[in-house]
């Protein structure tokens, strides 16, 4: 017979399992006696067919004796060498090309593309000229609308863009990261309430007119300029973060009986896997009537 | 030595003891929800003008002082740190070291309004603490009715086809009535005079009508107690594209399997390589 195997029976390696019976026809694995195997199409069974091997194999005692197999010439080896070495260079090629992605995906999510947080200082942006707005009378409910919003401590100036709400429900945002927004559903800022302004953080690539908003301290100044140069002035209470999971609606847009005023930005964590910040900015402030 | 080991032990213990309470404490500290509102209201109509007082408890001198406040007069809402206050009214242009004619604690809650009004007539002047709400049901507004007319001992005040007020007595206050938005025809009817007003309601606000007397006649003041957003939107804001957040160390883990497992093919497909010559050694 002419079967094909790789172990002849003086192999340290195979000799040590018990030659013949190593010799594993028909197994799952091709590496040592390719009869009867998974790929028996790449292996010369000459005359004899791989069923005839197994049942031989398995049934007597008498092939305990001697190896049914006899060695193959070198010409043959050789012959096998070349069939299959292109399989297992593949599996080294593939591996490598796998380590390459790795390390360069490894290189990609370790890259930041702007620190996280603000460095150096902000522009300087002058106190807006204009007369404070006083407190709002619960019998005069008039207030005139919000054009512009000058964040000195933070350096933000910009004008105001209207907001309403997604088809979803959800706010609004500006659809430029260098404007901020009035969420027109929200009193008029310095009108008794809660007014809302909302405003990027960032874009894809860089900053956005919010981006210093997590600085701000309690007792800085926001100046929302109105038509006729009034301004409704407020003062920082308190600068929160909360999950988008757990944000508190009745905190943030809930009525208050004086004139207060929420700018909201996202923050903490980046999902890149839904393309959103997991949380929100809240700064709360209160209008700052003109005496104090 | 274990003397010392465990005298370490229990400072660290202590240390981390003591880090663990800083950290709970601290959410508390920074929480801007310990203020409280108050508003001071003058609803006696044959009371002349009075100065009125907000003093924080214990202390002599007035946190808030309100000179000349008439008639039909309503403060502001001021901001105040939550505790326990005492109001005081004085006739107008009367010494602050006088004693005053009327006051009244009151407790102000954090995160809750107040309405401190002098309501009836001169003769039984009293100081009212009336609760504020601040909080309505989505997309409805709140009203109730004050009856600060001596001229109808009471009034009935209806918004369209809603009843707000039946025959209130003078002095009094109902509870809040939830009515839909709209601008409402308010009517106060006593018994031989009546008011109409136009009044706008806006979703997410709360109101108070005020029944007056004019020499002659009712009026309606419409007070603006509080105002949320008509709509409240769904959850937070997507106000940012991630442009200048730290990529999460999380996201890291998978590119390191992806190296880790081409480490693997690799040394896989050099191992069969490398035993498939030894068989081709020995045959040769």
């Amino acid at each position: 017979m002419r079967a094909e195997f790789f172990g002849p029976p003086d192999d340290p390696e195979i000799a040590s399992h018990g030659w013949p019976a190593r010799v594993q026809v028909g197994d799952d694995w091709p590496a040592r006696v390719q009869v009867g195997d998974d790929w028996p199409a790449r292996v010369q069974v000459g005359d004899y067919g791989a069923s005839q091997i197994r049942a031989r194999d398995a049934d007597s005692p008498q092939n305990q004796t001697a190896p049914r197999v006899e060695p193959r010439d070198a010409r043959h080896v050789s012959h096998i060498r070349v069939i299959r070495r292109p399989w297992a260079a593949v599996v080294a090629v593939v591996g490598v090309v796998v380590i390459s992605l790795g390390v360069a995906g490894l290189w990609w999510a370790g890259h930041t593309g702007q620190s996280a947080t603000p460095v150096g200082h902000p522009p300087v942006t002058p106190i807006p000229a204009g007369h404070y707005a006083a407190a709002p009378e619960a019998k005069t409910q008039f207030v005139p609308r919000p054009t512009g919003l000058v964040i000195p401590a933070i350096g933000v100036r910009t004008t105001l863009v209207r907001l309403g709400l997604t088809a979803t429900g959800t706010l609004q945002v500006p659809s430029s990261i260098g404007v901020a927004g009035w969420y027109t559903g929200s009193p008029r800022p310095g009108a008794i309430g809660s007014a809302v302004i909302a405003g990027h953080i960032d874009s894809v690539s860089g900053p956005g007119v919010f981006f210093r908003l997590r600085e701000m301290r309690p007792g800085e100044l926001i100046y929302v300029e109105r038509p006729h140069g009034s301004m409704a002035v407020f003062k920082v209470t308190s600068v929160r973060r909360f999950l988008k999971a757990k944000f508190p609606t009745a905190a943030v847009y809930g009525p208050v009986p004086n004139a207060q005023l929420r700018l909201i930005t996202c923050g903490g964590t980046f999902d890149p896997s839904t393309g959103h910040y997991m949380s929100n900015v809240v700064v709360f402030a209160v209008l700052q009537p003109p005496s104090s | 030595m274990r003397a010392i080991k465990v005298t370490a032990a229990a400072a660290l213990a202590t240390l981390g003891l003591g880090v663990a309470q800083i950290a709970v404490a601290a959410p508390f500290a920074s929480a801007s929800s310990q203020v409280g509102w108050i508003r001071l209201a003058h609803f006696s109509p044959n009371t002349p003008a009075v100065d009125v007082y907000l003093y924080s408890f214990g202390n002599s001198s007035a946190q808030l002082v309100l000179h000349h406040v008439d008639y039909g007069t309503v403060s502001p809402f001021e901001q105040v740190v939550a505790g326990d206050y005492t109001v005081a009214m004085r006739a107008a242009g009367a010494a602050s070291s006088s004693k005053p004619v009327l006051s009244t604690a009151v407790t102000i809650a954090a995160g809750h309004a107040y309405t401190v009004a002098g309501v009836g007539p001169a003769a039984g002047i009293r100081l009212e603490v009336i609760p504020d709400q601040l909080r309505t049901p989505p997309g409805k507004a709140l009203v109730r009715v004050i009856q600060a007319s001596m001229q109808q001992d009471t009034v009935t005040v209806t918004a369209g086809s809603t009843t707000l007020a039946s025959n209130l007595k003078f002095g009094n206050v109902t509870s809040f009535v939830t009515v839909g938005p709209g601008t409402w025809s308010v009517q106060a009817k006593g018994a031989s005079k009546s008011v109409t007003a136009s009044i706008r309601l806006v979703a997410g606000t709360i109101h108070t009508i005020v029944v007056l007397d004019e020499p002659g006649k009712l009026v309606i003041d419409d007070l603006l107690d509080a105002a949320g957003s008509k709509v409240a939107p769904n959850g937070g804001a997507q106000t940012g594209f991630g442009g200048t957040a730290a990529r999460p160390g999380a996201t890291l883990a998978p590119w390191a399997a992806a190296a880790i497992t081409g480490l693997a093919i690799t040394v896989t497909g050099t191992a069969m390589l490398t035993r498939r010559r030894r068989p081709a050694r020995h045959a040769r």
